[in-house]
Parts: structure tokens; C-alpha cells; sequence
């Protein structure tokens, strides 16, 4: 199924969250991820979820009913041709230094930590794509923990 | 308004400002008063005290005990229903404690929130101190009612509480109606304001930058608009809740009359305008008239006011008015395209668009004489048997029917009454077979059909309007779920004329058992108290009708007397409301002919 982004503002207050969540679930869908931040005006938070559906007017009535709630003051979906979408990941991993020095050709990330030899914390930023890219190229076997943060998205 | 002071502390010449400062449920009881508010109903508790104590003393409004928190609700609901039609508009209020008051509550708010019935419920809550530690009666009453209500709100500081209900308030009388609910810890209620504490409720304007409505409608979707109605051969106007709502009956009606349009009308819909004129088609849907289903079924173009495209009304969506554009007047946004693909979408308060289209020098009137002629054909469809079958007044087992009952009522108060009916067959009855004449007059619980909503409903809107006779229209099952709201009719005097179609059954889901379940009536019969005796002990009075030729002379009893009755009347289990469009089924499954025996329940 197609994945859609919606990204909406919202009074940063508290219930907002459980609203929002709890109009995803009435609608029957499974968030796939949620990010919320604040935005640039004070008392304004942004937040981007992604969910999986293919029919754009069920999309369109959960923006609507997203717009209604008196807490949500713009909500809209981002399509993958105008926007960026990305995420961020903290890796930790036990691997061999050679081995982690072959990834460094097409993957650009950060060491934040290296002890014992082969245990190494990463930082790794980019589309859902390339990290799960990442991580396939690794292996699972080599990844003892890793925290992703879920997709954060920009209009071009 | 002062707060007592002992003659020791108060001293002339400095007075203690502390003394002075107003408390939590003083400031909301300000705000509530100032909004208008007159009644309250409500149940008190060891979380809501304090609002009581101080309401006492401030002798100001009309408390209405309900016998249970739900009884409130639809008391609420009733005042606001009711009383919007009027030169006094008010907003119910329900109030309720803690924990299981305000469980009792959901019902009521899930209802209003269905129907778009502005309604303010304030509950108590435990204090601040112990929130979130499951002290003796606490729920957590906002994340119960976020996903049912309109708003929730729980003020945290006393110096809230006044811009927390003018906003409530606000926002559940704007846009598309709703009911709010102020969730108000018992520390709150008893905090005084901060030093200074000033709040001018004339000069409040919420602050609400999330908050939109368009009451004007935009130019270019009413130019299509116009365009479609000017083009359209065979167009239908659907009246839903959204023109009650809005007080849009008269105009909705000089609409239909200047371009000869024809009106069906929605459950909630009903009573806009009278239920007799030569353009109205009567109710669509599910049990609605063939004329209106089958216009619907032939129309080139829908026009719809204020309403939502329930499953009731559209059955099966795929088939629903498959050749008809459809322009559509909500005052909602979400609503539009959200069961119903639009042409034209104007989102916008229904008198507004009316106003402009009503007036719109482009549209042009046709007479669309053939579009009237196979109207007509398709009303005489069921009128033979209908007709024979209200004439007729009894079943096969000589009970009563209860289509020749409301019949008789409507003719004996010429239609000019106020009807609450409750949730079942005889709501549908009563949606069919009275004539409305009075704008406003049909109060049902639709969207959410609650059981039991008629009896408390019916003493608000007995209170919003007194000088109007007011019926309370009841099967057995749902009277005898807020039966207990007979006490409260019995404290106040309230003059309800209490309607009882008893068949020993719960009638709607029999008739279905009867269609799809081959006859099989699992969990529907049921035995009733000695209503006599009940009323009695409510000191109400009470007749029994069993015989046709005691139906008139008892409903007649009923509208001259001053005062409460119940009329209780013994109906025929087997009658069935037809036509019936079966649960997701087409217009073109519409049912028009009660099933002989022989083939009972073969179909679907």
C-alpha cells in the first residue's frame, strides 16, 4: 500500500497527541510513524505521521476530520515528488572495523562511539529507504540495538 | 455576588481582599448565568458539592433533578433542541460528580455528539492532589469523552474557569453543534482567584487559531450550483438537520416552492416545513416514503442542506442515486465527500446559502410537470393499503396498530404538537404518520438511536417551550430504560403527555427477525410491570387502551388535561413499518409489501 505523510500543526496542549492517535485508530489505520516537534511560532506544534493507504479520498477524509478538532490549526498531506522526507537513526553495533570501513564508501554516517574493538555506536540520517538499506547491508545479525526516529518531512 | 464573611474578620474600613475573592464554582456559576443559562439538570456528588452549595445560594437557576445522570443529558438535550427555534435560544446544561456520574453521562454526550446538539456537561472531578491515583470515584473523564464530545476541558487553576465556559460555550453553540464537557476538580471549585483577577465576559473573544467555520458561502461553488438546479430535469431538496439547526424552514420551503423542487426530508429533517405541503415528499431512507426513495432513485441532481448521508438514508452506497449530481450545503467540512462523491460542495451555514440561492436572479423556474406526474405515481404506490390498514386499527390479533394511533393523534391536535418520540418502530411511526405543522417539533434521537432518550427529552423541551403541548412517545423497551424519570415529572409538575405503544415486544428488531431471521424472536419479547400501578405510584394518571373506539376519547382525554398522563396502548406485535430498504441493500431492494407467512424471512 501507497505511504502517505500528513503533516499538520497544531495548539500544543495536552490531549492533542491522544486525539490525533485516537482518530488514526478510529479510522482503522496503524501509524506507521509519528514525529512531533515544535514549530517555529510559539505554542505551535508540527507533526508528521505516515500511514498506509491507497485510496486518496480516505486520506483526504482523515485530513478533514483532523482539521476539525478546535486543537489542529492546518493539516495537509506531502507527497514524495515536493517534499523531503527523512529520518534519523542511532545504531549500536558489534562489527569488525574493516568491515564498517567498507560501508563508509556509500553510506555516509557518524561514529559516536568505539570500544572493545568492535563495538561501535553510529548516527545514520536519511530517507526510510537508504536506512533500511543500511541495515540490510550490515545485517541483523551485527545490530545488537537500534533506534529509529521515525519519519520528519518538508515541502520543497 | 458575596461570599459569606463572620461578623469577627470583616472590618469596615480594610476589607480583606482574600474574603472577598471568588471562588471556582461561583465564577462558573457567573459564567453559566451569564450565557443565559436557566435550567440546570443534574445529579449532585461528592466531586460537584461545592457548585451545588454555591448554585443554592445563588438562587438563580432552575436545578431539575434527573433520577440518573442519563435522564440529565436528554434533559440538556431537550432544552437545547427546543428551545433554538424560539426568540430565547438556550443551551442545556447537565452537571454530574465524579467517577460513575460522570459515567452515567457518556450516553447522553455520545448522543448529542451524533445528533449535533449543543450541550454543556460539567462534571466534578477528584482533587488535583489525587488525580491519577484511582482515589474513590475518579475516571478519567476526558479521555472518556475526547472521542465523543465536541470539547473537553479541565480548567487547572480557578482563574480559568470563567474563559474556559464562555469558550465551551462558544464553540459548542458555532459551526456545526455540539456538546462540550468541563471537567472540574473539587480543589478547583473551591480555589479563590489570583490577586487582581478581572474578566470581562462581553469583551471575550476565544482564542482559538484550530477553530474554523465558513458561514458565508463562496460565490464560485454557488454559481455551479445555480448552473446544476437551472440544467437539472428532475431535481430533489434534501431537508436535513442542518435546516432545524439552523432555523432555515421557511426559507428552504420559498426555495422549493419558486423553482417547484421537491423536499424529502431526513429523520432529523422532519417538521422544517409542514409535513403536508404538495412539494414535500416526507422521509427518505431506510423506512422512508417510495415517493422519496424512489425520486431520490430518478434524480438527475440531489440538493442537499444539512446533512451528512447516513447509511440509513443511503443504503447501499455504490447504488445510491447513481445518475444524480449532487451539490452539497454543510456547514462541516469533513462531512463533505465523505460518503457521498459531491458536484458541488458549499461549506457553509445552511440559512446563508439559502438566503443568497433563495433570492439568486440566475435561477430559472421550470414547472418539470412530467418529473410531478411520476411522483405522484410512485405516492400512490402503498397509499391504497396504508390507507386500509390505518382505517382497519387492528392487527390480525385485533391489538392495536400503532400507525392509526399517532394518525389519530395527529388529526386530533392538527398536527401543531410537540413530538419526542423514542428509539424503535413507533418512532417510525410517529415520523411517518404525523403531520407536522409547528417549525421544530420533531425531537428523536437519530444518529446514535438511544433507547430510553424520550421520556427525560420531553421534559426539556417541555421546559424550553411550556406554552406547547408536548408528547412523549414510547415503546415498552425503551420506556422501561429511564422509566425512573417519571419521579422527576412527578417533583416539577411537568405536564408531558406520556404515550406507551406496549406490544410486548422490542418492535424494531422483531420486525427485522420477522424479514431476515425467519421469524426467530431471540431476545425481543418482554414482559411488562402493571403500568397502572407505576403510574400510580407517581401519582400520575393513567388509562389503558385496548379497543379502537377508546383511542380517540383517550387521546383526547390526554390533551385537555392539565398536567401529566400516560396513556398506555396495546399493539399488535406482528405490524411492521414498511417500506423497509433492508440493511445495506439498494433503493431497488426497497420492501413495500409485508411478506406473507409463507415466505417469512426468505429473502436476505
Amino acid at each position: 500500500m501507497k505511504r502517505r505523510a500528513i503533516l499538520a500543526f497544531m495548539q500544543d496542549r495536552p490531549g492533542v497527541l491522544q486525539k490525533v492517535s485516537m482518530l488514526i485508530r478510529k479510522k482503522m489505520y496503524n501509524v506507521d510513524t509519528l514525529t512531533v516537534c515544535r514549530s517555529r511560532k510559539p505554542g505551535v506544534s508540527r507533526m508528521t505521521i505516515t500511514l498506509r493507504e491507497d485510496d486518496e479520498a480516505r486520506v483526504l477524509q482523515v485530513i478533514r476530520q483532523l482539521e476539525k478538532f478546535t486543537e489542529v490549526i492546518s493539516a495537509r498531506e506531502l507527497d514524495t515528488d515536493h517534499s523531503y522526507w527523512r529520518e534519523a537513526a542511532i545504531v549500536r553495533l558489534e562489527i569488525d572495523p574493516e568491515q564498517l570501513d567498507i560501508l563508509k564508501k556509500d553510506y555516509t554516517f557518524e561514529i559516536l562511539d568505539h570500544k572493545n574493538h568492535d563495538c561501535f555506536f553510529i548516527q545514520i540520517a536519511g530517507s526510510t529507504r537508504m536506512i533500511d538499506a543500511f541495515v540490510a547491508q550490515i545485517g541483523e545479525e551485527h545490530i545488537v540495538e537500534i533506534a529509529r526516529t521515525g519519519v520528519a518531512a518538508l515541502e520543497k | 455576588m458575596l461570599t459569606y464573611r463572620s461578623p469577627i474578620v470583616r472590618l469596615k474600613t480594610t476589607p480583606t481582599n482574600c474574603e472577598d475573592k471568588m471562588t471556582g464554582k461561583e465564577l462558573l456559576l457567573r459564567a453559566l448565568k451569564e450565557r443565559g443559562v436557566r435550567h440546570i439538570f443534574g445529579y449532585t456528588g461528592g466531586a460537584i458539592m461545592p457548585v451545588f452549595d454555591s448554585m443554592d445560594k445563588m438562587a438563580h437557576f432552575n436545578f431539575i433533578m434527573s433520577r440518573n445522570e442519563q435522564g440529565a443529558t436528554f434533559m440538556a438535550q431537550g432544552v437545547s433542541r427546543a428551545s433554538l427555534s424560539t426568540e430565547d435560544p438556550q443551551v442545556g446544561v447537565c452537571m454530574a460528580t465524579s467517577g460513575p456520574g460522570a459515567m452515567n453521562l457518556v450516553t447522553g454526550v455520545a448522543d448529542a455528539q451524533m445528533d449535533s446538539v449543543a450541550m454543556v456537561a460539567i462534571t466534578g472531578q477528584v482533587a488535583t492532589g489525587v488525580i491519577a491515583t484511582d482515589a474513590f470515584q475518579e475516571s478519567d473523564v476526558v479521555g472518556v469523552m475526547m472521542p465523543i464530545c465536541k470539547q473537553t476541558y479541565m480548567p487547572l487553576q480557578a482563574d480559568e474557569i470563567e474563559r474556559t465556559v464562555h469558550e465551551a460555550f462558544y464553540v459548542a453553540t458555532t459551526g456545526r453543534f455540539g456538546p462540550v464537557v468541563l471537567d472540574i476538580p473539587k480543589d478547583i471549585q473551591n480555589q479563590p482567584v489570583a490577586e487582581g483577577y478581572q474578566f470581562n465576559s462581553a469583551a471575550y473573544r476565544p482564542h482559538l487559531p484550530g477553530y474554523f467555520y465558513h458561514p458565508t458561502p463562496a460565490r464560485e461553488p454557488l454559481k455551479k450550483a445555480v448552473e446544476l438546479i437551472n440544467r437539472s430535469e428532475r431535481p430533489v431538496i434534501f431537508c436535513g438537520h442542518g435546516v432545524i439547526n439552523s432555523n432555515a424552514g421557511a426559507l428552504l420551503q420559498s426555495f422549493a416552492e419558486k423553482n417547484r423542487i421537491p423536499v424529502a426530508f431526513t429523520l432529523h429533517g422532519l417538521s422544517a416545513m409542514p409535513a403536508d405541503h404538495p412539494l414535500s415528499l416526507g422521509m427518505m431512507g431506510m423506512h422512508g416514503t417510495v415517493e422519496a426513495n424512489r425520486a431520490i432513485m430518478n434524480a438527475d441532481l440531489l440538493i442537499s442542506f444539512g446533512m451528512r448521508f447516513d447509511d440509513r438514508v443511503t443504503g447501499k452506497l455504490n447504488e445510491y442515486a447513481k445518475n444524480a449530481d449532487v451539490i452539497h450545503v454543510e456547514i462541516d467540512a469533513s462531512e463533505i465527500d465523505k460518503n457521498v462523491a459531491t458536484s458541488v460542495a458549499i461549506n457553509a451555514d445552511v440559512y446563508r446559502t439559502l438566503h443568497v440561492l433563495v433570492n439568486d436572479p440566475m435561477l430559472t423556474s421550470k414547472p418539470r410537470r412530467r418529473w410531478h406526474a411520476s411522483i405522484a405515481e410512485s405516492r400512490q404506490v402503498m397509499a391504497e393499503d396504508l390507507q386500509q390498514e390505518i382505517a382497519k386499527g387492528t392487527g390480525d390479533d385485533g391489538k392495536l396498530l400503532m400507525k392509526t394511533i399517532i394518525k389519530k393523534l395527529s388529526e386530533l391536535t392538527e398536527g401543531r404538537d410537540l413530538i419526542v418520540p423514542d428509539v424503535g418502530q413507533h418512532q417510525m411511526m410517529s415520523a411517518r404518520f404525523y403531520n407536522y405543522q409547528t417549525p421544530n417539533s420533531w425531537f428523536a434521537s437519530g444518529g446514535a438511536g438511544t433507547m430510553g432518550a424520550s421520556l427525560p427529552m420531553a421534559v426539556g423541551v417541555k421546559l424550553a417551550r411550556p406554552k406547547e403541548r408536548v408528547w412523549s412517545i414510547s415503546g415498552d423497551g425503551g420506556f422501561q430504560m429511564n422509566m425512573q424519570e417519571l419521579g422527576t415529572i412527578m417533583e416539577h409538575k411537568i405536564d408531558v403527555k406520556i404515550i406507551l405503544l406496549n406490544n410486548g415486544y422490542l418492535g424494531m428488531v422483531r420486525q427485522w427477525q420477522t424479514l431476515f431471521f425467519d421469524g426467530r424472536y431471540a431476545g425481543t419479547p418482554m414482559l411488562s410491570p402493571d403500568y397502572g400501578k407505576i403510574a400510580a405510584a407517581y401519582d400520575i394518571p393513567y388509562r389503558k387502551v385496548e379497543k379502537l373506539e377508546q383511542v380517540a376519547p383517550a387521546l383526547q382525554e390526554a390533551i385537555e388535561h392539565q398536567g401529566a398522563i400516560m396513556l398506555e396502548f396495546i399493539c399488535d406485535p406482528s405490524e411492521v413499518i414498511l417500506p423497509m430498504i433492508p440493511a445495506g441493500g439498494g433503493f431497488n431492494d426497497m420492501i413495500v409489501k409485508r411478506p406473507t407467512p409463507a415466505r417469512k424471512g426468505g429473502k436476505k
